[in-house]
């Protein structure tokens, strides 16, 4: 007797958000089913996967690299780190998004009252261009969208594992007019050994609930992997060992619904590419 | 040890003390008792005083602004004696003994009252009068025996027993007043008790006090048992707050070496100028007061009876005992005639007490066919959900901020606080107080519209933050976070603007989000939605007003159609009233505390994630708040 398997239908879709204009544009999200289950729904944009880079750092590598989107990290204008001006951060910003020609993800130091300041005017910059800005948290998330809004960029909303708290945050940020549909949802990242199955949960009752047709949980998710897996002790015992790590945690996130994964290591990103290319054959 | 001596004003108070008192401890010497929500460790900020003349030192406390320091404002908690002093307390920080007038009105409208008229009248004590026929030779019944035998015409009750102690003196006082003497009898368990013998016809006068002995406030009400009328209430600051202002500390504070003697000494302090004040003031006669009923939570029982609270704090948290069979009257220490007789109300748990048990007596939900949901709102969030078959119950530690508690301009629903609040688009706030008069501070049902036409106002976020970008004189940055100012200095009686800052909002918002997710995962627990809930009473010491909507917009009570609400103030005192009035209501709440099954908040799974999600006005899941959305 033939067995039935049992199909989940979900009502609702992630939202889909693009990231750059033209024949460069990148599509994220659209899923109507938990990642790879393409019996139960589709996932009409592939998991996209963007090397990240510091502001001071030379791109070739990440470029050369071929991923669709960079990440550009602006490490330098950290009062501890360089305190640099936003003007000189647009200047290198400019060269970078020249050379690669690439959509651009722009994200702060982590200094909240530097980056108020840098990144309005770094968004200012790249008016019209549709890149994706972050970070936005909780408590601090009213100028960045404010000025996403006001140059038609996306943003990055940051929640410390927490469902209710993503959800407190997309709503808090469409409440100021914001999009929907140019969210992306950073559930905090962690590495694997580091508490991986807790995000991994979290994420899944995210998309069981936008399926569910929770509109202000239907956002794509983005992880910032590169960034976690190279705190590790594992990773800076030996780099092998650590670009092994990162190839694990990215596969387990895009396992757990994943749409944006941002990597430090070039041939871990390609591993991860590779992988994406073959389980998205249906 | 060097000793001085320290001058309160205006009270006019001296008291001796050593060298090194802080002058909390001071004030509580001298009898004044200080508003000390922390317990007099410097976090509350409301021990403000001024020192007039002599040494001191004192701490600068970042709780006291630029301006009041520079007028000489200290907080009394961290004022050190040095030397003789003079020192003058504002009004607002004492907020003791503070009563509501007309209070009689909040506790007799709307359900309870219904309830009330529908028990059976059979008061705690009786005052029967008797005529015995003198004894003969041919008649030689004992004394005690012919009150039995006269009672027994007048009372259905076959058990009666006294005392050897009353019967020293009763043939002395049988023969002088002629053998015409009133008995004054009281139910104890299943039996019914002679308290004593008065001679004639006493039977007119017999009055009972019920209480309500909350951690923050402590109600009572002198009741005629007579004619079950209510001849006046009134509301005091339980004066353990000075030991700390919530149980955990005050039962550290019991372990200490005299601690539990101080504890109870205050409570009962509060219990004595209630039962004066309003004795004097219905010109009564403290020997004609026979009959109290107590009800409070198990902390607070505990306290009152001198038992050492200290394992209700211990894991797993169990009380000495949930039931205190009736005491004498001057054993307890109550200031009635020492014969009278006390009775308290059962509970459940550490958790779910007399209160409790008393409030679902008082609003009738075990008597109900369909079910509904009791939720007091006090220092403690508890939720009783059932029908007269089940119930169960849970308490949420909301805090005591919806009673004025921890926040930087709360106080209790008394004269002079601010209960309602409307904010128009430019900004403009139309205050209304209790009793008209100038503003003191807030209460809890004030805080609920503030919060709700804020938000209508956008002057915070369904986060609860300010927003900054308001170009306003009412939205400023203090010297420790933002803040809306409701009424200015110019306006308020105490010489300061009254403002609501953001840690205030936040601790709002947690007190909101503990009672409405208890409120849902209770119904959780039994498998019910919501919309199933038949009736649901809101108790607490909002005083006369709560207003539902408001409720409903900030996310502190689900949207259901306004209807199933029923606001009915302290519903503690009530019960207890109706149990003094009614020995049948007291028998009921022996059912109703064993029938409670208590559901433990913290060990639910899903409880944190729902606490979580209710951090948000109204509610993360707008979608449960369907009305506010308009």
């Amino acid at each position: 007797m033939p067995v039935e398997f049992v199909k989940e239908k979900y009502n609702g879709a992630i939202n889909t958000i693009e990231i750059g204009n033209g024949a460069k544009c990148v599509k994220i999200g659209g899923e109507t089913t938990l990642p790879f289950l393409f019996e139960e729904g589709a996932m009409p944009n592939q998991p996209v996967i963007a090397l990240e880079v510091l502001d001071t750092e030379s791109p070739d590598q990440a470029i050369a690299c071929g991923g669709r989107l960079l990440c550009v990290r602006l490490a330098s204008i950290h009062p501890d780190n360089g305190n640099r001006p936003a003007d000189e951060v647009i200047a290198s910003l400019g060269l970078i998004f020249k050379k690669c020609g690439l959509p651009l993800i722009i994200v702060g130091c982590g200094d909240a009252e530097k980056d108020n300041e840098v990144l309005p005017k770094v968004s200012q910059a790249f008016k019209g261009e549709n890149f994706l800005f972050g970070i936005a948290t909780q408590n601090n998330y009213k100028t960045l969208a404010a000025t996403c809004l006001a140059d038609g960029h996306s943003i990055v909303a940051e929640s410390p594992i927490d469902i209710n708290i993503a959800k407190q945050l997309n709503i808090l940020i469409t409440d100021m007019g914001f999009d929907p549909a140019r969210i992306v949802m950073h559930p905090t990242t962690t590495s694997l050994g580091y508490g991986m199955e807790y995000v991994y949960s979290i994420m899944e009752r995210g998309r069981l609930a936008a399926f569910l047709g929770d509109k202000m949980l239907s956002m794509p998710f983005v992880l910032f992997v590169g960034q976690e897996v190279w705190k590790t002790k594992e990773a800076k015992d030996s780099i092998a060992q650590g670009v092994n790590w990162e190839i694990a945690t990215a596969v387990s996130m895009l396992q757990a619904g994943g749409d944006l994964i941002i990597m430090r290591d070039p041939a871990a990103a390609k591993s991860v590419m590779k992988y994406i290319e073959m389980v998205m054959k249906k | 040890m060097q000793e001085f001596t320290v001058k309160f004003t205006p009270q006019n108070k001296l008291v001796r003390v050593p060298k090194g008192t802080d002058l909390l401890s001071a004030a509580i010497k001298a009898g004044i008792v200080l508003a000390a929500s922390c317990g007099g460790v410097g976090l509350c900020g409301k021990c403000r005083i001024v020192v007039e003349k002599g040494t001191f030192k004192s701490e600068a406390s970042p709780l006291v602004g630029e301006e009041d320091r520079k007028n000489g404002i200290v907080l009394a908690c961290e004022t050190i004696v040095e030397g003789d002093l003079e020192v003058r307390i504002p009004k607002e920080s004492l907020g003791l003994h503070e009563k509501i007038s007309g209070a009689t009105e909040e506790f007799t409208k709307g359900v309870v009252l219904e309830k009330e008229k529908s028990i059976k009248y059979l008061p705690l004590v009786r005052k029967i009068y008797v005529e015995l026929t003198a004894p003969t030779a041919d008649n030689s019944t004992s004394d005690l025996e012919r009150i039995y035998d006269a009672l027994a015409e007048k009372i259905d009750h076959v058990h009666i027993s006294t005392k050897v102690a009353s019967l020293k003196h009763l043939d002395e006082l049988l023969r002088d007043s002629d053998y015409k003497v009133t008995a004054v009898i009281a139910y104890n368990d299943d039996s019914v008790e002679i308290l004593t013998i008065e001679p004639g016809d006493t039977s007119k006068a017999n009055f009972g006090f019920a209480f309500d002995i909350g951690t923050t406030t402590v109600a009572g009400q002198l009741i005629d048992l007579n004619t079950k009328n209510i001849l006046g209430t009134r509301i005091a600051f339980n004066k353990q707050a000075s030991y700390g202002s919530d149980v955990i500390t005050r039962i550290i504070y019991a372990s200490e070496p005299e601690g539990l003697k101080k504890l109870n000494e205050a409570v009962m302090e509060n219990i004595n100028d209630i039962i004066g004040d309003l004795t004097d003031a219905c010109k009564i006669n403290l020997s004609d007061v026979y009959g109290l009923v107590m009800a409070g939570n198990m902390t607070m029982m505990h306290l009152l009876l001198k038992i050492d609270p200290s394992n209700i704090r211990k894991s797993p948290y169990v009380p000495t005992s949930v039931v205190f069979q009736n005491i004498n009257a001057a054993e307890l220490g109550v200031e009635t005639n020492p014969k009278g007789t006390v009775a308290f109300a059962p509970g459940v748990t550490t958790y779910i007490g007399g209160d409790i048990v008393s409030g679902v007596l008082a609003c009738g939900l075990a008597e109900s066919d369909e079910m509904s949901l009791l939720a007091d709102i006090g220092t403690n969030g508890e939720i009783v959900l059932g029908t007269k078959d089940w119930m169960i119950g849970a308490a949420a530690s909301a805090g005591p901020a919806f009673e004025g508690s921890g926040l930087s301009h709360g106080m209790k629903a008394v004269r002079g606080a601010i209960e309602k609040v409307r904010i128009s688009k430019s900004l403009d706030v139309e205050i209304g107080t209790i009793g008209n008069d100038a503003p003191k501070g807030i209460c809890g049902s004030g805080y609920i519209d503030l919060l709700c036409q804020m938000l209508k106002a956008g002057v915070i976020g369904k986060d609860g933050r300010i927003n900054r970008d308001i170009k306003s004189k009412r939205v400023r940055k203090s010297d420790v976070n933002y803040e809306f100012v409701v009424s200015f200095k110019s306006e308020s009686a105490i010489g300061r603007d009254i403002v609501i800052q953001e840690d205030d909002i936040e601790n709002l918002k947690r007190s909101k989000a503990a009672i409405y997710s208890a409120i849902i995962a209770l119904l959780n627990k039994v498998e019910k939605n919501i919309n199933e809930v038949n009736k649901i009473y809101i108790a607490g010491g909002f005083g006369n007003y709560l207003n539902i909507e408001n409720s409903i917009f900030i996310g502190l009570l689900p949207d259901l159609k306004r209807d199933v609400y029923e606001f009915i103030g302290n519903s503690s005192l009530a019960g207890a009233r109706m149990s003094l009035i009614s020995h049948e209501a007291f028998e009921k709440m022996s059912t109703i505390y064993k029938n409670i099954t208590y559901m433990d908040l913290s060990s639910e799974p899903n409880y944190m994630d729902e606490y979580v999600a209710a951090l948000f006005f109204p509610h993360t899941d707008l979608g449960r708040f369907p009305s506010a959305r308009s």
